[in-house]
């Protein structure tokens, strides 16, 4: 018996290994009492660094640095439409029409009328959400089951593809549902915020009260840890995971913070009166975030580890959208009605669309609610 | 007893913050470690995450880690223990299960390999017992004080748990 159970061939083990230890090394090179402090401060020291220069990159002498990269409002060269992705996946749109998916070539579904949705984990499936249901759509439109529910706001669907849930807001508070639309429960009772679940193994979610940022094993119900909100009441715009699960961003127009696992701040920025952060996303595959910085009438998209600038323009950046590959970053660009896609591997690369708003028989700028999973 | 000695050392040397010896600890141990948890889950996926999170647990108290004991058995020990909670905790509301022109995970991670199949067919409670004795070398007793079950359990799990892979095999 120990022989045909040693014989038998496991499937991705050489990878599996790699990457585990790939984790587990740097896992064991945070516990180590001496390079634990520098291995930690490095990106505090890094991202406060970013603070620093992103302050200097926007004041007058700053700003000759990224004239190169600077655009009226506008691309000049844009597309008239999107007639394509400049990458592999598929986006995921909300309109005031309703939920729309865009394929690699441009083409363009209407899923319903829905106000909000994400993909499933591996975009096989969409989560929708209209005012009082929640439902699990085929990305052709086919309804697999829906959920009637009070208000329902900012689904998201986590896990492998042996089990997944989805986390959604209510009237009552968090929820969570299982994958099949069954075992709905209430997490957190008379919360509103944002919510994100965390990549990696297990069902942990990040979410906002009143008083504080949580984290919680939704299975076991544990709150793995918990920080006090920054910056008074102002809303929290969005919660972001970094697509290792060791980063937490919080975003709050006029404060900006970094969570490590524990809850330690690994970075944090307090904008002035006269600037806000609109948004923020993590880079699939580093800890790396590009962040909309909004000043007067020009908005600068930035670089959170170094502090340099990827994309400038004359009026409101609202979103930054990262391609699954980690290539392109797709910067929303209300003012012009245009998607900018910049290449942020490689030769700087800028591609865009315009007439956003009328593609999608929007009277509002459509939001990007997810570029998911090459096909 | 060369081998012990040198574990010993190994573990010593990690816990004084030896990269060097903690890989030959990890060399040593990944290979069984997700193995077992594969053949626990039958989920490729779900056995590295099982295997990774059981190193990291294992990395977490390495500190208070009593060198006299073996390293390999207190690590599987996790492994398994994770292996049977993820079993337990699936239901049917996989991604792939909500359409029905997919094939199921269970189908899709199985190779077609006999031993695993029959495997796959035992309750997962009979799995582990059969995995930890026969592959990760476990007696009874320490796999009745493993998952804090009564030794006559484990010996009427490996009993049915054989002969169920007899009848198919």
């Amino acid at each position: 018996m120990k022989r045909e159970l040693e014989r038998i061939e496991i499937p991705y083990e050489q990878g599996a290994r790699e990457r585990a230890w790939n984790v587990v090394q740097a896992a064991f090179a945070d516990r180590l009492p001496v390079e634990r402090t520098s291995r930690r401060l490095r990106p505090v020291l890094a991202l406060a660094v970013v603070l620093a220069v992103v302050a200097a990159a926007i004041s007058p002498p700053g700003r000759a640095v990224i004239d190169e990269i600077r655009e009226a409002v506008g691309i000049e060269r844009a597309q008239p439409a999107l007639f394509s992705l400049p990458s592999s996946g598929r986006l995921l749109v909300a309109s005031d029409a309703g939920i729309w998916v865009v394929q690699e070539d441009g083409s363009r579904r209407l899923l319903g009328d829905y106000r909000e949705a994400t993909w499933s984990p591996f975009g096989r499936f969409v989560v929708a959400a209209r005012e009082n249901e929640l439902a699990a759509l085929e990305p052709d439109g086919d309804v697999r089951w829906t959920l009637a529910r009070p208000d329902v706001r900012s689904p998201h669907w986590t896990g492998s593809e042996a089990d997944t849930r989805i986390a959604y807001v209510d009237r009552t508070g968090v929820r969570i549902v299982a994958g099949d639309g069954t075992e709905d429960r209430l997490l957190a009772a008379g919360v509103r915020g944002p919510i994100a679940w965390r990549p990696g193994a297990g069902f942990v979610l990040a979410y906002v009260t009143a008083r504080d940022v949580r984290v919680q094993d939704v299975d076991s119900g544990r709150v793995t840890w918990r920080v006090r909100r920054a910056g008074g009441q102002s809303p929290i715009r969005a919660l972001e995971w970094s697509s290792d699960g060791r980063l937490l961003l919080v975003l709050q127009p006029y404060g900006l913070r970094v969570y490590e696992v524990r809850g330690r701040v690994a970075a944090k920025d307090d904008p002035s009166d006269a600037t806000q952060d609109a948004d923020a996303a993590f880079r699939p595959g580093v800890l790396d975030a590009a962040f909309i910085r909004a000043q007067g009438s020009q908005s600068t998209v930035f670089w959170l580890a170094t502090g340099t600038p990827l994309f400038s323009g004359t009026g409101e950046f609202d979103q930054v959208t990262w391609s699954p590959d980690g290539r392109w970053l797709l910067v929303s660009w209300p003012t012009a009605d245009q998607w900018v896609f910049v290449r942020a591997a490689g030769a700087r690369r800028i591609r865009a669309a315009s007439n956003i708003s009328e593609q999608f028989r929007s009277r509002s700028f459509p939001r990007v609610e997810g570029w998911c999973c090459a096909t | 007893m060369r081998a012990a000695s040198d574990e010993r050392a190994r573990v010593r040397g990690a816990q004084r913050g030896s990269v060097f010896d903690l890989e030959a600890l990890f060399r040593t141990h990944w290979p069984r470690a997700y193995r077992a948890a594969y053949l626990v889950t039958h989920d490729a996926g779900a056995a590295e995450d099982i295997a990774q999170e059981s190193f990291l647990a294992a990395l977490r108290a390495l500190d208070t880690f009593d060198r006299r004991r073996p390293f390999g058995p207190w690590l599987h020990r996790i492994v398994v223990n994770r292996a049977i909670d993820w079993t337990r905790a699936r239901r049917l509301r996989s991604e792939l299960e909500l359409s029905e022109s997919l094939p199921s995970p269970e189908r899709n991670e199985t190779p077609s390999g006999d031993v695993l199949a029959a495997l796959a067919r035992l309750p997962p409670e009979h799995r582990a017992v059969v995995v930890m004795r026969y592959l990760l070398e476990f007696t009874p007793g320490e796999i009745a004080e493993a998952l804090d079950v009564p030794r006559g359990t484990v010996n009427s799990r490996l009993r049915r748990g054989l002969d169920t892979l007899a009848e198919e095999l």
